[in-house]
């Protein structure tokens, strides 16, 4: 976990700050930036729930997202935007937490239909998730049950807008608040959670690191915090391996 | 041929004991039995009057009665009819046994009305968790889990922004025709 911090460094990573730079020409080369990174995104669309079936005709030709310059793609490491169509299970939760986490920054999380903003119809239901940005924080929310293309459209355009304004920065907040978030996640998954992923070094690398990002919660990370080991392969069928 | 195993299932059903057969309709027969008949009810099906498919096992929580009631649907290729067969368990302490040795597919049902109902089935292959593989709570489908305590207790709910929704109309969104401008379904009302 340290040793990032441990290797020497050529130069200081600059904070990355919001807000305009006192040279004007930076001022346009930003801008310039930010243009170009709305007009390429590329989307991981993690079809959890029944809204996912509103995206092939938002993708493909009857809607055709690619004219927006948004491109669906396929692993996480590669991707802009997480796209989480419908409800979130308990279980499907920590995947989406892995799979964000593993995203490269800047990332954007848009949560579609009602069940990612507050449970939806399963609003009492022991399995699924209410409010999607108690975990991580989200960009946008596409609410309806389910919302038509044409309003994920309208979303995504939102999505984009903001980040030509470079408005669209709350990826910056889970490295800010990461005890906020982790909390509760520990708060659903029991305080032995853990991702591979180090969020606490990566905020430092970003500068990010701020007060908020430890706490109490990650405390108990600290805590409970296991090496990493390789999945154990295991075929555990009596026909199959008499079979061999 | 059909006709046959039909008739011959008739027979079949008078001749057993202590069991009450309801005819629902031409495809459908339901058949209330004791728990301990069951199991021989579904052999004699299954081996002298072709129901070979175990389409479900379904459970049901009478906690007022302190039971649980077991229905086990088989259907016939050959007859083209589904026979329900329903049991009562005590609830208290909710074992039953196995047809695990009758029907194969019997395994994943009963595994997964242990994890369900925490109704546990002697002889039955598995009994390990299916699907909430990571939930340590009590049986999630008993009438005595409160699920709306669990959420409460477990997650927040998002607070009403009122301020969101006129954020949208003023873009021009939202609601486009109001339900109260909608006239098309009461055009014959309007006309008369
Ligand atoms: S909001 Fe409606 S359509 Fe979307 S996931 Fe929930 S139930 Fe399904």
């Amino acid at each position: 976990m340290t040793e990032l911090i441990k290797t020497p460094r050529t130069g200081e990573t600059l904070p990355v700050k919001a807000g305009k730079r006192t040279n004007p020409l930076a001022n346009v080369f930003d801008e310039l930036v930010r243009f170009a990174q709305s007009r390429s995104l590329f989307m991981l669309h993690y079809c959890t729930g029944c809204g996912a079936i509103e995206l092939p005709p938002s993708m493909t030709s009857r809607f055709d997202m690619e004219r927006l310059g948004i491109q669906p793609m396929v692993s996480p490491r590669q991707a802009d935007i997480l796209l989480v169509t419908g409800y979130v299970s308990v279980k499907t939760l920590k995947r989406i937490i892995l799979t964000y986490e593993q995203m490269g920054s800047p990332k954007y999380v848009i949560g579609i239909c009602s069940c990612t903003v507050n449970g939806g119809m399963y609003w009492q239901s022991y399995a699924t998730a209410k409010k999607l940005n108690d975990y991580m924080p989200v960009d946008i929310y596409i609410a309806g049950c389910m919302p038509r293309p044409e309003a994920v459209i309208a979303g995504l355009r939102e999505l984009m807008e903001n980040i030509r304004q470079g408005k669209a920065d709350s990826w910056k907040d889970y490295y800010r608040h990461y005890d906020h978030y982790l909390g509760h996640q520990q708060r659903l998954f029991g305080e032995t959670w853990q991702t591979p992923t180090d969020v606490i070094a990566e905020a430092r690398h970003y500068g990010l690191f701020g007060p908020d990002t430890l706490g109490t919660h990650t405390a108990l990370l600290e805590q409970h915090q296991r090496p990493l080991e390789a999945l154990e392969m295991k075929v555990d069928i009596p026909e199959l391996m008499a079979r061999r | 041929m059909t006709k046959d195993l039909s008739t011959w299932l008739d027979t079949l059903l008078d001749e057993l004991q202590g069991i009450e057969v309801r005819r629902k309709s031409s495809r459908r027969i339901r058949v209330d039995v004791q728990p301990d008949a069951l199991p021989a009810l579904l052999e004699l099906l299954r081996g002298r009057a072709s129901y070979v498919h175990l389409s479900a096992i379904s459970c049901v929580d009478w906690i007022e009665e302190n039971e649980f009631e077991l229905v086990y649907h088989v259907w016939s290729y050959e007859i083209g009819s589904l026979v329900s067969a329903h049991t009562r368990i005590a609830r208290d302490p909710g074992v039953y046994i196995s047809v695990y040795d009758i029907y194969t597919p019997a395994a994943f049902f009963e595994r997964d009305i242990h994890e369900m109902f925490g109704v546990f089935f002697e002889g039955s292959p598995d009994m390990s968790k299916f699907i909430l593989t990571e939930w340590d709570g009590p049986p999630p489908m008993r009438k005595d889990f409160d699920s709306e305590a669990w959420v409460n207790a477990h997650f927040d709910f998002q607070d009403y922004q009122p301020d969101w929704l006129k954020e949208i109309e003023a873009k021009g969104g939202g609601v486009a025709v109001r339900p109260d401008e909608q006239r098309f379904s009461r055009r014959d009302v309007d006309a008369s």
